[in-house]
């Protein structure tokens, strides 16, 4: 018995059966992590105006209504009729469709940009939100810049100007010995090696610092996760009650059925 | 010892049905809540803007707001100011009977001093009045002095909508929530609520 | 039998035995009085069965079974409809749910021996609950149309395939059109909603009536049957109502907890009861990279992958469900429980469970050459378990099982 545990343990622990295909962020490794703040009102407002101002243009967000994400963002709807919404004639009950043709954005991408109502549930938050700040300056590649994340992604990089340039840079980084451990020469100095891949933004080439840069995206992003499930911020206070009701319920329930029980034990 | 067993299984019996009943009806709620009007629904049901100043004087046209027939019809001077002739044959003149906002503002019961706004709903069963505006003698009222006849069961109402007496509808047609900016009438909301 | 009843029970009663229904099947039952939380299960599986069949109801007011339509309007109905959205989620809850209870109900028959005789009749429609569902999941999987709705469904229907001569005719067949199109969708919405439903129904109702007539069985295996009270009452039994009813009241407050913690908080369970490629629509010309079904079909789907021939897979993977009804004869121990079986019925038992679950988390992930090895492994433990299975519980020497309860 107990040696047929270890078997099992050993099969189980072994890395090789764990480790599947790539890496969830490409070229990129794990993905940067990223915690949504729904309830942060703010940042949800200037995601909201990013996402107009610079994906809007290509990208539909086709299940999510205007008036919706005008209530739930807390965005009066006068200011938002005349700031964000595309195009006069749009009423605020309209699905936000995109501004562009289809067919008249496939002749210019190759490929139709996809809707993105839902990317950050296909991909999760933390994927688009790598993927968004790791885009590097690639001549080979028809917009001159390629993705970490996504490599050939058929999608310039819309946010340059506030980025800047990044580039794939070279660095000192220390080597990793065979037990995992850093590698350390005989006065104890940790031995380092050149390796390239590493993503660096070139100092003022953009209108934001990196902090600032991030920032925005994380905004941006964080209103396309409220967008991929607007009643996530309802479900979750929805939850806190429901859990409470069951606990209260089972609780009581379970005084009734010790009391019943004493008849037959 | 019986006796207080007893208490304790009726206040526990009582306790767990109570919290029980609660969580039912907080469990109805969405399932109840789902058969009202959806988003889309709502988008597709909402205000509608529309150019009066081409009509006619005496026109009648026909909008549609929420897939329901709405009227507005275009008064002319002498008609409005026939009105008050009527009144003695109408069941409620003054809109009293229901909650009208708009009853006190104008003589057509809309915001406008010309156009007449209402709801063409006949408030007997449904169905859609038609408008016969010409003071001649109808199959149905030898003494016809204009205003919408409803084919369905024979309700009489006024020009602007009024009922009259001795007809199935108990009320006047609805007027719905409307304003004037200038001639662009828009039918569905009230003004500064958009 | 209807003592004292009011005038217009009685009178209802001798035209439409409610009453007498009601006593037989529900407050009067005697149930085994000591019974463990392992009995509750198929409790909660009507539970589940309640709220599905409720949910999906109201699925079917926002859900349009076309082509076009089928995918935006699983988002109409996540957001348009007012709490839509939840009762989205109770559903796609719900079905991993009604799958975990009954794995569990199952289990349960395995552990106590709820199969062995008289009960014969009441597992095997039990299995057939347990196929019948297995369509019916599958089948609702599909009508969102989203990515792995498709890519699944193009999976499995090409299992038809494999059937020589007729497979690929029927193939076509079953999908209506070349590939899995709104003609698909359409007839796999009418068997989803309703004819599966009314067979899955029926068959509840024969599993109960089956179990009502022979009586539920117990933890130790004991015939409560041998030794009545002077009315025909088993001895060491307790009427259904209220003592039943107050065990079920609790198992299903507990099972409320854990099911609004997935409901509210982790609807999606991680990727494996809503599969994250199905938020994007279906695209017949290009396949997700990674194609896993959702865990309750995965230990069958890691047996189907094991084998290397496209009609062997499909026949191991039949056989593996097929093996479950013959089970009841497949047990030749004195014992019903486990508690009084031998050593090797608990190892027997152990090795099962693991290489079950094992070959559960094998279908979700991807193809390695190591994992294939393990799932070939792990198929051969669950034929051996079954196959086996009158050897070692005739063979091995079993413990007394005791009189009463």
């Amino acid at each position: 018995m107990k040696k047929l545990f270890i078997v099992i343990f050993l099969f189980f622990g072994s890395q090789e059966i764990f480790s599947a295909g790539g890496a969830p962020c490409g070229d990129y490794g794990e993905c940067d992590s990223f915690k949504p703040e729904l309830e942060n009102i703010e940042s949800l407002q200037l995601g909201a105006l990013t996402f107009i101002n610079h994906c809007y243009g290509c990208h539909s967000l086709k299940y999510s209504r205007w008036g919706r994400v005008a209530s739930d963002l807390d965005i009066p709807e006068e200011i938002f009729s005349n700031n964000l919404v595309f195009g006069k004639d749009v009423k605020l009950g309209d699905r936000m469709t995109g501004s562009m043709e289809p067919s008249v954005s496939e002749t210019w991408f190759g490929i139709a940009p996809p809707d993105l109502t839902l990317v950050t549930r296909l991909h999760g938050s933390d994927w688009v939100y790598t993927y968004l700040r790791t885009f590097y300056e690639d001549s080979s590649k028809p917009y001159g810049v390629n993705n970490m994340v996504y490599p050939g992604a058929a999608m310039p990089n819309v946010l340059a100007s506030l980025q800047g340039q990044q580039i794939l840079a070279c660095k000192d980084v220390p080597m990793i010995a065979s037990n995992g451990g850093v590698r350390r020469d005989e006065f104890g100095n940790d031995i380092t090696e050149e390796k390239c891949g590493y993503l660096k933004t070139i100092e003022d080439s953009g209108s934001l610092s990196v902090e600032e840069f991030d920032e925005v995206i994380f905004n941006l992003v964080n209103f396309m996760t409220y967008v991929g499930e607007p009643s996530r911020v309802d479900r979750e206070r929805m939850g806190w009650y429901a859990i409470l009701f069951f606990v209260v319920f089972t609780a009581l329930s379970y005084l009734l059925f010790r009391e019943y029980q004493k008849d037959y034990h | 010892m019986e006796e207080k067993t007893t208490t304790r299984r009726k206040v526990l019996i009582g306790m767990t049905s109570a919290v029980g009943a609660v969580g039912a009806s907080f469990a109805a709620v969405p399932f109840i809540a789902s058969w009202n009007p959806s988003a889309k629904a709502k988008a597709v049901g909402g205000p509608v803007k529309i150019d009066v100043s081409k009509m006619q004087i005496g026109q009648k046209i026909q909008v549609s707001w929420r897939k329901q027939p709405v009227f507005v019809i275009r008064h002319s001077k002498e008609a409005l100011e026939s009105l008050p002739q009527v009144e003695s044959k109408l069941d409620d003149p003054s809109s009293l009977k229901i909650d009208e906002p708009y009853r006190d503002i104008n003589p057509t019961l809309s915001t406008s001093t010309e156009y007449t706004v209402i709801a063409g709903v006949c408030t007997h069963l449904g169905c859609a009045p038609k408008y016969y505006p010409e003071m001649e003698s109808q199959p149905w009222d030898e003494s016809w002095v204009g205003g919408f006849f409803c084919p369905c069961h024979g309700s009489m109402f006024d020009i602007v909508g009024r009922v009259f007496k001795g007809v199935p509808a108990p009320t006047n047609l609805k007027v719905p929530p409307h304003y004037f900016d200038g001639n662009i009438l828009t039918i569905g909301e009230e003004r500064g609520t958009a | 039998m209807t003592q004292k009843s009011s005038g217009f029970f009685n009178w209802i009663n001798t035209r439409l035995p409610i009453v007498n229904t009601y006593e037989r099947h529900l407050s009067k039952h005697p149930v085994p009085k000591k019974v463990n939380f392992w009995y509750m299960f198929g409790a909660l599986a009507s539970v589940v069965l309640i709220i599905q069949i409720v949910s999906g109801i109201w699925l079917m007011f926002g859900y349009e079974n076309t082509e076009e339509g089928a995918f935006a309007s699983i988002e109409y109905i996540m957001r348009d409809i007012e709490y839509g959205w939840i009762i989205r989620y109770m559903h796609t809850t719900g079905a991993s749910m009604f799958f975990a209870v009954v794995y569990l109900h199952m289990f349960r028959g395995l552990l106590y021996g709820s199969y062995h005789k008289p009960r014969e009749l009441v597992w095997v429609f039990g299995m057939t609950i347990y196929l019948v569902m297995m369509a019916e999941g599958f089948l609702g999987y599909v009508l969102p149309y989203g990515q792995m709705s498709y890519w699944g469904a193009q999976v499995i229907i090409s299992l038809f395939g494999a059937i020589p001569y007729i497979g690929e005719s029927l193939e076509i067949w079953v999908r209506g059109d070349y590939y899995i199109s709104g003609a698909t969708i359409s007839r796999f919405f009418a068997l989803h909603v309703v004819a599966l439903p009314l067979i899955l129904i029926a068959l509840v109702f024969m599993h109960l009536v089956a179990l009502h007539e022979v009586g539920a069985g117990n933890p130790e295996g004991v015939d409560i049957e041998k030794h009545l009270d002077e009315n025909g009452v088993p001895l060491d039994s307790v009427p259904f109502f209220p003592y039943k009813v107050l065990n079920a009241l609790v198992a299903i407050g507990i099972f409320g907890i854990v099911f609004s913690i997935i409901l509210f908080f982790f609807p999606e369970g991680g990727g494996y009861m809503l599969e994250l490629a199905n938020f994007e629509e279906a695209n017949p010309l290009s396949t997700p990279e990674h194609i896993a079904p959702v865990w309750y079909y995965s230990p069958y789907y890691a047996m189907l992958r094991a084998v290397p021939d496209k009609l062997g897979g499909l026949v191991v993977m039949g056989a593996a469900i097929a093996i479950l009804f013959v089970v009841p004869w497949l047990d030749r121990s004195k014992a019903a429980s486990i508690r009084y079986k031998g050593v090797l019925s608990k190892i027997a038992m152990t090795v099962f469970i693991l290489s079950w679950l094992m070959l559960a988390w094998l279908g979700t992930v991807p193809v390695t050459a190591l994992r294939t090895t393990l799932s070939i492994i792990g198929t051969i433990i669950y034929f051996a378990f079954f196959l086996l299975m009158p050897i070692y519980t005739s063979i091995e020497k079993t413990k007394p099982v005791p009189e009463r309860l």
